[in-house]
C-alpha cells in the first residue's frame, strides 16, 4: 500500500563563527574606463560568492554587473576572507566588499558633484551614469567622472573589512555567539510503500529567511540542493565503519540522492532584513540543508504512525519497523 | 521597499559559462612544464606504532625523484584549523587508517604507484578505540595525550529540574545520526611550484589563507614567501576546510625544485577527508497543557575520530542550537566530544546543527501529539520573536523571520499538498 504523509521541520542558524572573531576584507578599484576590480579573499567553491560580491559592489558604485571583475582567493593579491564556511561569506565578505566600494566611491561622488554642480548628497550613481537627484535627463557617464578624477590627480580605491559583533561564550556558555541568525521551515510530503519500506519524497516547501536575497536564483539553487542533501541525510546516507575500516568509500555503496530523486521543491524567500548585513543579507548555505530531514521524518510519522529517531531511514529499516508495529497490534 | 538595480536580480553566475562549456580549469587540469606527479603512502591499520620506514627500494625505481618522511620537514610537523593535533607525516603514532607516512614524487603515475608499493613500513599494531563508550573508559587506549575527551561542555540557563515539575507533559527520546560524507564532486588536488624563493600552490580549497599559514609553518618560512591560490573548486560542503594535498605537494616542490601535482582518488578522498560527526543524543522536553515549552534538557555525545579538525566548532555550535528556534526559559545542554581511531570528523554543512535538529524537531512533534495540537501550531506558539532571549542569554533583536517562514510554508503546503494528508 502507498501511504502519504506531511511533516514540518524548522531551524535557526547563527551566521559566522561561534563567539569568535571572524573578519574578512576586500579591496576595490574603479578604473579610468569605469570598469571595476574587486580583490576578495573569499573562496567561491561553486556556491556563487564571486557573483554575489560583484553584485554588492556594482550596486554600491552604481555600475552594471558586467563592469565588475572579481579576483578571489589568491593570497598574493587578495586580503584574508576567512573560511568559506558557517554560511558567512555573503554577510561578512559581502560587508567587506560593500565598505571597500563605499570608500572607492568617495572620490567619485566628490568629482561627480563638481561636474554636476550639486551637493554630494544629491549625486545619484546608477547604470554607469550619474545625475543630480531629480534631473534624470541630464546624465554624465562614469567615464567622464573618472576622467575628472584623473585631471584632479585622484584615484578611486577602497579597502573594507568587517567582523560580526559577537562575543565570547563564558560561564555556562552565556554570551552573544552570533550577530545574526537565519531561519527556515520546510514542509515535506512523502509516500511510504508499506510493502517495501521505501520512502519517496514528493514535495518540499522550503521557506527561508535570508535577510535579503542578493541573487534570488542563487538562493533558490542553494535551497534546492540543500533539500536533496537533506533527503540523503534522512533516507540513504551512512558510512559504515567497522573498527576504523570504512566499508563503503565510493558512490556505488554510499548512496546519495541524485537528479532522479529530486522532488518538487517550492522555495519561498522571506526577507527580514538584517541591520548589519550588506543590503540586509544574512546567509543560506547551511540553513538550506537543515530542516529537510526533520520534515521528512515527521512526514513519515504522519503517513504510518512510526516515530523514527535513528538515521538513516533506508527501506529495510522502515519495513522492519512496519512489521514490528503490525506484530504488536 | 528600496528599489535596487543589481541587488535581488538574477544575474548569471560569474563561473557559469566556463563550467557549462567544460572550460573551467580545476587543479587536476593544471599542468606546468617539467611537472612531477605525487602520492602518499598511508597507514592501513587504525592504531599502531611506526617501528621503521624503509624507502630504499622505492628510491631506486627509475623515474622516482623524491621520497620524503617526517624527518624531511624543516619546520613544524603539526596542523589543524582549531587545535593542532594532526601530523603532516606520521612520526611514530598511527591514529587512523589513512594516516600519511611518506610522500613520493615521480615522473609518471605508474612509476609513482610502483614506488608507493615498494615503501616498506613496519608497524606494531596496537589496540584502538572505536566507540564513544570505549573511548570514555578509564583504561582505554588514548588517541592523544592522557584523555580521549577533546571537549566537555555545559550550557545552562534557568533551572530545568524545577521547571520539569511544572510541566503537564514531558517527552523523552534518544536520537542518533550516522557518519556522513560530503561527496563533493571534485576530489582534492594541488599543483605546487617553488620558484625564486616563493612557494606557490593552486588547490581545491575552501580557505586559501589558512592553507598558506600551515604551509609556511611546515617549511619554517614567512607568510609573504607562500602564495596560496584557490583553483576552481568543485564543491566542498566543509570537506575542503582541512589541509588535504597542500602541505605534501608544497614539501615535494620545495625539495625537488620541480612543479608537483597531487590528485586524490575518490577512495583516498573518502578515507582521509573529514566526515560529519556522528551524534548520540538524549532530549527531554516539557510543556504546559496549553503548549508552552518550559524546559529542555539535552545530552550530546560526539565522535571526532582521530583528529580534532573542526570538532571544537561543532560541539559549541551544536549546543547553542540544540534548543531549536524556540523560546525556552529553562535549558541545559551537556556535551562531550571524544577522540577515537575512527575516520576524522570535521566540518560539514551545518557544523552539528543538522544533527541536533533531528532531536529538537522530533521533540516538537512528539510534544504536539501528546498535547493533541497541530505540529504547526506548537511551533508558531513557541518560536522566537523580536525580544526573545536564547539559552546563551542573547536578546534577539535583529531580523527574526522564523514565524514568517512557518506561516508561509504552511500556507503554501495547504495549497499544493494532498488535502487528505494520507
Amino acid at each position: 500500500m502507498l501511504v502519504r504523509g506531511k511533516g514540518i521541520g524548522c531551524m535557526w542558524y547563527g551566521i559566522g563563527n561561534t563567539g569568535l572573531p571572524n573578519p574578512a576584507a576586500a579591496f576595490v578599484k574603479v578604473h579610468i574606463d569605469g570598469s571595476v576590480t574587486v580583490l576578495a579573499g573569499c573562496a567561491d567553491i561553486g556556491q556563487g560568492s564571486d557573483t554575489v560580491l560583484s553584485q554588492i559592489v556594482a550596486e554600491t558604485l552604481g555600475v552594471t554587473f558586467d563592469k565588475v571583475y572579481i579576483k578571489s582567493g589568491d593570497t598574493e593579491a587578495t586580503p584574508e576572507g576567512g573560511a568559506t564556511s558557517a554560511s558567512r561569506q555573503t554577510y561578512i565578505s559581502g560587508n567587506a566588499c560593500h565598505f571597500a566600494a563605499l570608500e572607492a566611491k568617495e572620490n567619485i561622488v566628490k568629482v561627480a558633484s563638481e561636474i554636476l554642480k550639486c551637493d554630494e548628497e544629491e549625486v545619484v550613481l546608477i547604470n554607469n551614469t550619474a545625475y543630480k537627484n531629480g534631473c534624470e535627463d541630464k546624465t554624465i557617464t562614469y567615464k567622464e567622472i573618472m576622467l575628472g578624477l584623473k585631471s584632479r590627480g585622484l584615484l578611486a580605491i577602497g579597502k573594507g573589512q568587517f567582523n560580526p559583533s559577537a562575543s565570547a561564550l563564558v560561564e555556562n556558555m552565556q554570551g552573544i555567539p552570533y550577530a545574526t541568525y537565519a531561519f527556515a521551515t520546510h514542509i515535506a510530503e512523502v509516500e511510504v510503500n508499506t510493502e517495501t519500506g521505501e520512502v519517496t519524497v514528493l514535495k518540499i516547501v522550503a521557506a527561508h529567511d535570508v535577510g535579503k536575497a542578493i541573487n534570488k536564483k542563487n538562493v533558490e539553487g542553494q535551497i534546492e540542493g540543500g533539500c536533496l542533501m537533506g533527503m540523503g541525510f534522512a533516507l540513504s546516507e551512512k558510512l559504515i565503519i567497522n573498527n576504523g575500516h570504512m566499508k563503503n568509500p565510493d558512490f556505488n555503496s554510499y548512496i546519495i540522492q541524485t537528479a532522479q530523486d529530486m522532488p518538487e521543491i517550492y522555495p519561498i524567500i522571506v526577507e527580514e532584513e538584517s541591520g548589519e548585513g550588506p543590503f540586509g543579507a544574512k546567509g543560506v548555505g547551511e540553513p538550506a540543508l537543515i530542516p529537510a530531514a526533520p520534515a521528512i521524518i515527521n512526514a513519515i510519522y504522519d503517513a504510518i504512525g512510526i516515530r523514527f529517531t535513528h538515521l538513516p531511514l533506508t527501506a529495510d529499516v522502515v519495513l522492519d519497523a512496519i512489521k514490528k508495529k503490525e506484530e504488536t497490534k | 521597499m528600496k528599489e535596487f538595480n543589481v541587488i535581488g536580480k538574477n544575474v548569471i553566475k560569474k563561473d557559469a559559462v566556463d563550467k557549462v562549456l567544460g572550460k573551467a580549469k580545476f587543479a587536476a587540469d593544471m599542468k606546468l612544464p617539467n611537472m612531477l606527479v605525487a602520492g602518499v603512502k598511508r597507514s592501513e591499520v587504525p592504531s599502531g606504532k611506526v617501528i621503521n620506514i624503509n624507502a630504499e627500494k622505492a628510491k631506486k625505481v627509475p623515474g622516482v625523484v623524491s621520497v620524503l618522511t617526517y624527518k624531511d620537514i624543516p619546520g613544524e610537523n603539526i596542523i589543524g584549523i582549531i587545535n593542532k593535533d594532526e601530523p603532516i607525516l606520521v612520526e611514530d603514532k598511527i591514529r587512523r587508517i589513512g594516516d600519511a607516512i611518506a610522500i613520493v614524487a615521480a615522473e609518471d603515475e605508474s612509476t609513482l604507484e610502483k614506488a608507493l608499493e615498494l615503501i616498506e613500513v613496519e608497524i606494531e599494531e596496537t589496540q584502538g578505540v572505536f566507540t564513544i563508550e570505549d573511548a570514555l573508559k578509564e583504561d582505554s587506549p588514548k588517541v592523544h595525550g592522557d584523555t580521549n575527551i577533546l571537549a566537555e561542555k555545559i550550557l545552562k540557563r534557568g533551572d530545568v529540574d524545577a521547571a520539569f515539575k511544572k510541566c503537564d507533559v514531558i517527552v523523552e527520546n534518544e536520537y542518533s545520526t550516522p557518519v556522513i560524507a560530503h561527496m563533493f564532486i571534485e576530489p582534492e588536488a594541488t599543483l605546487a611550484n617553488y620558484e625564486e624563493g616563493i612557494i606557490t600552490f593552486y588547490s581545491s580549497t575552501q580557505n586559501p589563507h589558512y592553507d598558506r599559514g600551515e604551509v609556511a609553518r611546515m617549511l619554517g618560512i614567512t607568510l609573504n614567501r607562500v602564495r596560496s591560490v584557490q583553483a576552481t573548486t568543485g564543491g566542498g560542503f566543509g570537506g575542503k576546510l582541512d589541509i588535504s594535498t597542500q602541505c605534501h605537494t608544497a614539501l615535494l616542490a620545495f625539495y625537488t625544485n620541480r612543479p608537483i601535482k597531487m590528485v586524490r582518488s575518490r577512495e583516498e578522498s573518502m578515507k582521509v577527508s573529514s566526515k560529519r560527526h556522528p551524534h548520540y543524543m538524549k532530549f527531554k522536553t516539557g510543556a504546559t497543557k496549553d503548549g508552552k515549552i518550559l524546559a529542555t534538557d539535552v545530552e550530546l555525545l560526539q565522535d571526532t575520530g582521530a583528529y580534532g579538525s573542526y570538532g571544537l566548532a561543532v560541539i559549541t555550535r551544536s549546543m547553542v542550537h540544540a534548543q531549536g528556534p524556540y523560546e525556552i526559559p529553562n535549558v541545559r545542554i551537556r556535551a562531550k566530544m571524544v577522540y577515537t581511531n575512527n575516520p576524522m570528523s570535521g566540518a560539514m554543512r551545518g557544523f552539528g546543527v543538522p544533527q541536533v535538529a533531528i532531536g529538537h524537531e522530533g521533540q516538537m512533534d512528539a510534544l504536539a501529539e501528546k498535547l493533541g495540537i497541530d505540529p504547526v501550531e506548537i511551533r508558531t506558539k513557541n518560536c522566537f520573536q523580536t525580544g526573545s532571549v536564547t539559552a546563551t542569554g542573547q536578546k534577539l533583536v535583529d531580523s527574526i523571520g522564523i514565524y514568517e517562514t512557518i506561516k508561509k510554508a504552511a500556507d503554501k503546503a495547504e495549497q499544493i499538498m494532498d488535502k487528505e494528508g494520507k
